[in-house]
């Protein structure tokens, strides 16, 4: 329970403290940390405009795709304090409804029938599949580590001792920021600022959607921003009291945004063809965390 | 300790497969002989001050310095162009080095003896087979003295393990890489750029005796 509110806040300001990252880093002030959040719910006060060739899927895709976020939040525990849900192997469950609500984004791409949006919509499903393995290597080492399947068994039971698993530690941080990069398109894989319909990956696909339903899209990539921000934090948190989890993750989530930002700020945007090995090299990062942990547990030497 | 050495040294592969310029393969040839010295320097806990302090210099000088340099050298020298000119995709060729290092470690898994230390095999195997890939999936000839050089890192690696049983072994792997790969690949590289202005691998099935 505790998870799911300190989730929904920080979606808040996340984008903020990127932007403002941005900004400084740049040399600019910078709007003020609620500004993102400001300018959805301006959104969210509009109406919809609808296509006459789009059909139902394409009003019901932005509800499900913020739907399926907020039900992946539910299994996600926060330091000592459980998730709302949990179950053996529930990080299957996890990695599915984040792939339902790309589908259904991606569904509703090519139901409008714009060949921008189809071109767009097949990126991001080549991307979203490249980045899958790493997620799911990366979990079942984990599950390996500890000897449970569940993000919440997994969380309890992880912490770092000897120092190769500090390496493992700070590799899993890596694949996480990364995979989240990668599953919001932000910078280095995808630029959610350029205005060329030829180079977009995401911004493409929800070009059609308007008012309401294009600010629950932005927030959803809030929501799934903090979503991760809160796994990464989790693999520090440890079982520490509440009133050290939550400052201890809000902390983590600010560090987690400020990556964000300057990581934005000063790299480069992949080369659309070289964003597949981009990618791929985040699954060879898992399998050597993989090795890593076969070493850690004693199985392999 | 070594274990991080050594998953770093892994990584490096990795970014082996997909570099573009041939300047990032020198540089990955240069952290590799530094995460090397520092594996030695870890590892080598039996042996005497003056064989240790002379297995350290010959790493770090040769591997870290000496061979980059003189292939920075060979590079500017003879005007190769910095592209590395991969015969495949950088996708595949990362997907292979991926492929290597997975094989590496269901092999290992397979091996039981307790003579063998199972993170220097793993290490070991994917340098020598990803320095094999590089040279048949590289069209410049000075990618493939890197290629070697690669291998001949693996065989240091390998030889490691044992190293504080035998020694003279990770001597002469190190009298090894100076002898074959600086100096006869240097000299007759030099050679060929006096006669061949384009240091294509395709150029030598040219070479004849006449």
């Amino acid at each position: 329970m505790i998870s799911l509110l300190l989730i929904l806040v920080t979606s808040l300001f996340f984008m903020g403290v990127v932007v403002r990252t941005k900004s400084l880093a740049s040399g600019r002030k910078g709007p003020g940390i609620l500004q993102p959040m400001r300018d959805i719910v301006r959104l969210w006060r509009k109406g919809s405009v609808y296509s006459k060739t789009t059909s139902l899927i394409f009003k019901l895709a932005p509800t499900a795709y913020l739907a399926s976020v907020l039900m992946a939040i539910l299994w996600i525990p926060c330091g000592s304090s459980t998730g709302l849900l949990s179950f053996e192997g529930d990080f299957v469950l996890f990695a599915y409804l984040l792939a339902f609500g790309k589908f259904m984004m991606i569904v509703a791409a090519l139901d409008t029938g714009s060949s921008f949006e189809g071109m767009g919509a097949s990126r991001e499903a080549l991307f979203s599949m490249l980045v899958e393995p790493a997620f799911f290597i990366l979990m079942g080492s984990f599950a390996l580590l500890t000897g449970q399947t569940s993000f919440e068994g997994i969380f309890s039971q992880l912490h770092f001792g000897s120092h190769i698993s500090y390496l493992i530690g700070a590799l899993a941080t890596l694949v996480f920021v990364m995979i989240a990069m990668v599953e919001n398109s932000r910078m280095p894989f995808d630029d959610p600022k350029t205005h060329l319909e030829l180079t977009m990956v995401h911004e493409v696909m929800i070009l059609d959607h308007s008012g309401f339903d294009l600010g629950l899209i932005l927030y959803t990539t809030q929501l799934k921003f903090a979503m991760y921000g809160a796994i990464i934090s989790n693999l520090f948190l440890g079982q520490l009291p509440l009133y050290y989890t939550i400052p201890l993750f809000f902390v983590i989530q600010t560090a987690f945004a400020v990556a964000v930002g300057l990581i934005e700020s000063f790299i480069a945007r992949f080369r659309m063809g070289h964003n597949p090995q981009a990618i791929f090299i985040l699954t060879s990062v898992s399998v050597l965390l993989f090795f890593g942990v076969l070493l850690l547990t004693g199985t392999f030497s | 300790m070594t274990d991080i050495l050594l998953i770093i040294l892994a990584m490096s592969l990795l970014y082996m497969s997909i570099a573009n310029r041939l300047i990032s393969y020198l540089r990955i040839l240069v952290i590799q002989g530094l995460i090397l010295f520092g594996a030695t320097f870890l590892t080598l806990t039996e042996l005497n001050t003056v064989n240790l302090l002379f297995i350290l210099l010959e790493t770090l000088v040769f591997k870290a310095i000496a061979v980059p340099w003189f292939l920075n050298h060979i590079i500017r020298k003879n005007r190769i162009t910095r592209e590395a000119e991969p015969y495949l995709p950088n996708f595949l060729s990362l997907l292979i080095v991926t492929l290597i290092i997975t094989a590496a470690i269901i092999l290992a898994s397979f091996i039981n003896d307790e003579h063998l230390d199972k993170t220097f095999f793993v290490v070991a195997i994917s340098t020598i087979f990803t320095g094999l890939y590089l040279i048949v999936s590289r069209k410049k000839i000075i990618t493939h003295v890197i290629g070697y050089i690669v291998i001949e890192n693996g065989v240091f690696v390998l030889s490691l393990a044992v190293g504080n049983e035998m020694p003279m072994l990770v001597n002469l792997g190190i009298m090894l890489d100076i002898f074959a790969s600086v100096l006869i690949l240097g000299i007759f590289f030099n050679k060929i750029g006096d006669v061949i202005k384009d240091p294509d691998v395709n150029v030598l099935s040219n070479l004849k005796d006449s």
